[in-house]
């Protein structure tokens, strides 16, 4: 049976988690906040990019160069997958889902016969991936720290994917990222981010066409299309990026949220214990001093 | 006189959104006024000043754009900006030295940040435009 003092030290220790989850939780809700005024002060600038575009793409049939963006390389052997995690831990199940869902993905990718590589984002992907698949990881981003940095971030990325996509090294790119749904919920989502998709955003355009006149193009068409692509790719990895965090910051608060009330629940049942163990003591010491002045 | 909706977006935030008179926005193949009713026109934009007006042709405001996109209808105009300032918050000396630095690399990379801080430069220094 542990002694007083041991349960009075366990309790402490419990004590001090506690507040130091607390604590975190705290930080998180207000990091949160920020994260997510980010993510929405964002949000005009790449939905009207994205009504941009898909006016424009029925524009643009087939072509060389920066085209392919859109229309791809004709190929699908080769695939890019990169996995956006947080670069912390403590924030639930939100970096290790995302590890097993890119997982899952490469897996099923190199079951059908293609070639993957591995691009993460993050520390906690990285830490995974160069631990089950370190040879097929072509490059990392770790401390992009996204909400003070902003925009330049994500330019690092898509210039490297760009350049990696020119040289013709890989066909498609996939983005495997948290979906910021609410504060407590995220879901793990797949975007295909090279060749663009347009298929999700093609009856918006026919609506838009048959409703609106035909725009006038200056220069012209195919040159704002070459400007407009690789900038797209960079606002969608922002995107992504933001959302990605201000969903660890959610998932975090959330986790902290559940051990400190697990610390409350813990610290009750043993205070419990310590209660009914100093009583055991007290009624063991009062049989002793009666039995003793009974047998005298 | 009508007003036309104005929109200046940047990847960060929402800059300026209001109501105004006439914008003044540096197309690519040369600036291009704005009043209220004009035209669908979607253009590439260069490195320069997008100036904002009040009806009576008073300058409200004037941007710093070091590239984009516009789009216009006759209701609205909305203009993505890479990165937005103020003009009147660029500095002449700091922007003097970066221009000396990037002169002195080579590359395409710092080719284009001159060509951006040329234009940074020059936006300072014009007056044309200031009054319509």
């Amino acid at each position: 049976m542990p002694s007083l003092k041991d349960i009075k030290t366990q309790i402490n220790s419990v004590g001090s988690t506690k507040k130091i989850t607390s604590a975190m939780k705290m930080v998180a809700a207000s990091k949160l906040r920020r994260s997510q005024e980010k993510a929405e002060a964002a949000r005009p600038y790449s939905s009207r990019l994205e009504e941009m575009l898909s006016s424009l793409a029925s524009s643009a049939a087939s072509g060389e160069g920066i085209i392919k963006l859109l229309t791809g390389t004709g190929n699908d052997q080769n695939y890019i997958v990169v996995p956006v995690s947080a670069d912390r831990g403590l924030c639930g199940g939100f970096n290790s889902s995302i590890n097993r869902e890119t997982y899952k993905l490469v897996k099923s990718l190199e079951g059908s016969g293609k070639i993957v590589q591995l691009m993460p984002v993050g520390k906690k992907s990285r830490d995974f991936f160069n631990r089950v698949m370190k040879d097929q990881i072509l490059e990392s981003f770790v401390d992009l720290n996204v909400s003070s940095t902003g925009y330049e971030s994500a330019l690092n990325i898509s210039n490297k994917l760009q350049e990696l996509y020119f040289d013709g090294k890989f066909d498609k790119c996939i983005l495997v990222f948290n979906k910021f749904k609410s504060a407590i919920s995220q879901e793990v989502t797949q975007q295909q981010l090279i060749p663009l998709d347009v298929s999700n955003s093609e009856k918006e355009e026919e609506k838009e066409n048959s409703s609106n006149a035909i725009y006038d193009y200056e220069p012209d068409e195919e040159t704002i299309l070459k400007d407009l692509l690789p900038k797209n790719v960079s606002i969608q990895i922002f995107k992504v990026l933001l959302e990605s965090d201000a969903g660890e910051q959610g998932a975090r608060m959330a986790a902290m949220d559940n051990a400190t009330r697990n610390a409350g629940e813990m610290i009750d049942s043993l205070t419990l214990k310590y209660n009914r163990t100093r009583q055991a003591f007290i009624t063991k010491e009062l049989i002793e001093i009666i039995s003793g002045a009974e047998s005298i | 006189m009508a007003t036309i909706s104005f929109d200046l977006v940047s990847p960060e935030n929402l800059v300026f959104n209001d109501e105004v008179g006439t914008i003044i926005v540096p197309g690519k193949d040369g600036d291009l006024g704005i009043l209220p009713g004009h035209s669908k026109v979607m253009s590439s934009l260069r490195p320069g000043r997008v100036m904002v007006y009040s009806e009576d042709k008073n300058l409200i405001k004037s941007f710093f754009v070091s590239g984009g996109f516009a789009e216009i209808n006759p209701e609205k105009c909305i203009v993505l900006a890479e990165s937005v300032v103020e003009v009147n918050s660029l500095e002449k000396t700091s922007i003097e030295k970066e221009i000396q630095e990037l002169e002195n690399k080579d590359g395409k990379e710092s080719e284009e940040q001159l060509s951006v801080a040329k234009a940074k430069l020059e936006a300072i220094n014009v007056n044309y435009y200031d009054k319509i």
